[in-house]
């Protein structure tokens, strides 16, 4: 827990949005996906589900759920962003969208815990055969969080990559291709796969 | 509990526990510490018995420490556990002296090992109160809320505030469950030993030896609630749905309730619930020992579905059990059941004993629909409820502790 009171109603959650610490923004922006669940939630991020789970208010979801948190490299514009989706809702609406007891918003940070995974690959060619192979769990602390970790903010795959030179510039443009926020980690996945398929050695060999 | 890590790789696989192996590394030669109110009986003793063998394994000099007392103290906890989980029940001072009276005569006996520890887990209310009585303490405590205490009496809550909120941080199982205290909080789901006698594969011929053992017929499809006898578990409301189908699908209805030694209530509500059968035949109403696991494990095996109505829940180790055993769980909408039972893809969720009725009916009916979602409990446990990602998680919050809180904990 994020040591942030919950917010019961939308204007608490405006209040705690505005001070809660950036982990907590990245956790409930970013992280939403890798939370296990058997429904494919519709909007990708906390906000947005609780907006229509919990408030019931389906125009704030919507208007959450579209933004994209890899668009913003400083968590303090995603903040912004939010607290002004949030003051356009509370102008509309004729009261304060509230929650019953027990459904407030909890404010959450997580800590990234990272394993070596025992998997080494010398070359592009490896990457490519190995990417169906790779946990959910690689797949999004290698290609999304890395991201928000890394300086340049671009994917570990890709940094990589680029060491190899021109051979393997036609494989950073198919991973750079891929719209991957608003899909599903499996998804992902299968997305990498099919991206990166016309560069496995097989396929380029006939 | 004797298996060793490697025992688990066929059923968590060689990466999960090369990552307990790797978060372990750094925490070599801890002193640790875990202390509840009881060896035998109910899930925090069955999640001790795994967890302190596989820390020691690991290299953490891990023990395990119970306070003890006599009937009024356990009277007093009790009281204690239903006011965490917002009963209304009286909180005399003559309570809060027993209560504080019988910890400093254990403090004096497990002064010395909680005060050199490392990290000390304190489980539950029963010893919170063994914090201010350890006043040379050297290492991180820690205080483990295992019960839904999303609605506290406020009476209790103030006065249990007090004690823990002097420890380093807590942990609860659900976010639902946190309260406000000035430490950091952290989110823990229990989990379940998969090759424990309670969960382990059974022979059919086994499961069979029991319930000819056990006076059960296996003519009719078989309906279990395993849980101590205590009203929160709702027995009584599990007999009502099951009165409610017996004309229609025809069933027979299991409540099997171990004793726990720190649960003084148990005897009252198993005369109610003999009270409410009523002599029916089709109900088996069975006291069981404290050890009877395998016992257990046959009879969720035999069940064509499991059922957990309680009314409040903190986690439900018996809705793990019998995912766990592919079987499909009808859950009180309460708690930790939320967390395991999905509507339509692990079992149902319900309010009253009506909606009970409906989803056995609907099961016992439709068994492909019940089998289905039997493979998605199973499937569902397996990534979430086991227990290399409990360990991961304890030995995640002691490394992220003692090595500072933050965004990335590189295991190695």
């Amino acid at each position: 827990m994020a040591g942030v009171d919950t917010a019961l109603n939308l204007r608490e959650l405006r209040e705690r949005l505005l001070s809660c610490p950036v982990e907590c923004l990245f956790h409930h922006f970013c992280e939403t996906v890798i939370r296990p669940t058997f429904d494919d939630p519709e909007f990708r991020n906390d906000f947005a589900v609780w907006a229509a789970r919990d408030l019931q208010d389906r125009v704030l979801a919507e208007r959450l759920g579209i933004i994209n948190p890899y668009d913003y490299t400083d968590l303090e514009e995603l903040r912004q962003l939010a607290v002004e989706v949030i003051d356009d809702r509370l102008s509309e609406v004729p009261y304060i969208p509230w929650v019953k007891m027990g459904n407030d918003f909890r404010f959450m940070r997580a800590v990234t815990v990272v394993f070596d995974t025992g998997l080494k690959l010398d070359s592009p060619d490896d990457f490519v055969t190995a990417l169906s192979d790779l946990s959910l769990g690689s797949i999004y602390y290698h290609y999304v969080e890395a991201r928000r970790r890394t300086d340049n903010h671009t994917d570990d795959f890709t940094a990589w990559l680029s060491e190899f030179g021109k051979t393997s510039e036609g494989l950073i443009e198919a991973l750079a291709g891929i719209d991957f926020y608003f899909i599903s980690l499996k998804d992902l996945r299968t997305q990498l796969v099919r991206a990166t398929a016309p560069f496995r050695k097989e396929t380029i060999l006939g | 509990m004797d298996r060793q890590l490697d025992a688990y790789e066929p059923v968590v696989g060689a990466s999960a526990i090369s990552q307990l192996r790797q978060l372990a590394g750094d925490l070599k030669g801890a002193r640790v510490v875990h202390v509840n109110s009881t060896k035998e009986g109910g899930g925090v003793a069955e999640i001790l018995d795994w967890l302190i063998p596989l820390m020691n394994e690991l290299g953490l000099e891990t023990s395990w420490e119970v306070v003890k007392g006599e009937a009024p103290f356990y009277n007093v906890t009790k009281s204690f556990h239903n006011a965490l989980q917002g009963n209304k029940v009286p909180l005399t001072r003559a309570m809060l002296d027993t209560y504080e009276a019988t910890l400093a005569e254990n403090a004096l006996r497990l002064r010395p090992i909680l005060e050199e520890a490392d990290f000390v887990f304190i489980h539950d209310p029963q010893p919170a109160g063994l914090f201010d009585l350890c006043p040379n303490r050297k290492g991180i405590w820690v205080w483990r809320c295992h019960i839904d205490a999303s609605h506290p009496q406020r009476k209790f809550w103030v006065y249990l505030k007090s004690l823990v909120s002097k420890y380093d941080a807590s942990i609860f199982s659900m976010p639902e469950f946190a309260q406000s205290l000035p430490h950091p909080q952290f989110i823990i789901a229990p989990s379940i030993d998969p090759l424990s006698d309670k969960n382990c594969p059974l022979e059919d011929a086994e499961v069979l030896t029991t319930l000819y053992k056990l006076g059960i017929p296996t003519d009719l499809p078989i309906l279990t609630q395993v849980s101590r006898f205590d009203y929160f578990k709702d027995p009584l409301g599990v007999i009502e749905a099951h009165k409610l189908v017996a004309d229609s699908v025809g069933a027979r209805l299991v409540l099997a309730g171990g004793g726990a030694s720190d649960d003084p209530e148990g005897a009252a509500v198993l005369e109610e619930v003999r009270e409410a059968a009523n002599g029916d035949e089709s109900v088996h109403i069975l006291e069981l020992p404290p050890d009877a696991h395998r016992t257990i494990n046959a009879l969720q095996r035999a069940s064509a579905l499991v059922i957990q109505k309680s009314t409040r829940e903190g986690f439900g180790l018996t809705v793990t059990e019998a995912l766990w055993k592919g079987k499909p769980v009808i859950g009180g909408n309460v708690g930790g059941i939320r967390q395991q039972v999905h509507n339509h893809h692990t079992g149902y969720l319900v309010n009253t004993p009506q909606g009970a009725a409906l989803r056995i009916q609907e099961m016992l009916r439709d068994p492909a629909r019940a089998g289905e979602m039997g493979r998605q409990g199973k499937k569902f446990v397996t990534e979430n409820f086991l227990l290399n990602r409990h360990l991961r998680e304890y030995l995640t919050l002691m490394l992220g502790i003692r090595r500072g809180l933050t965004n990335h904990l590189i295991a190695h």
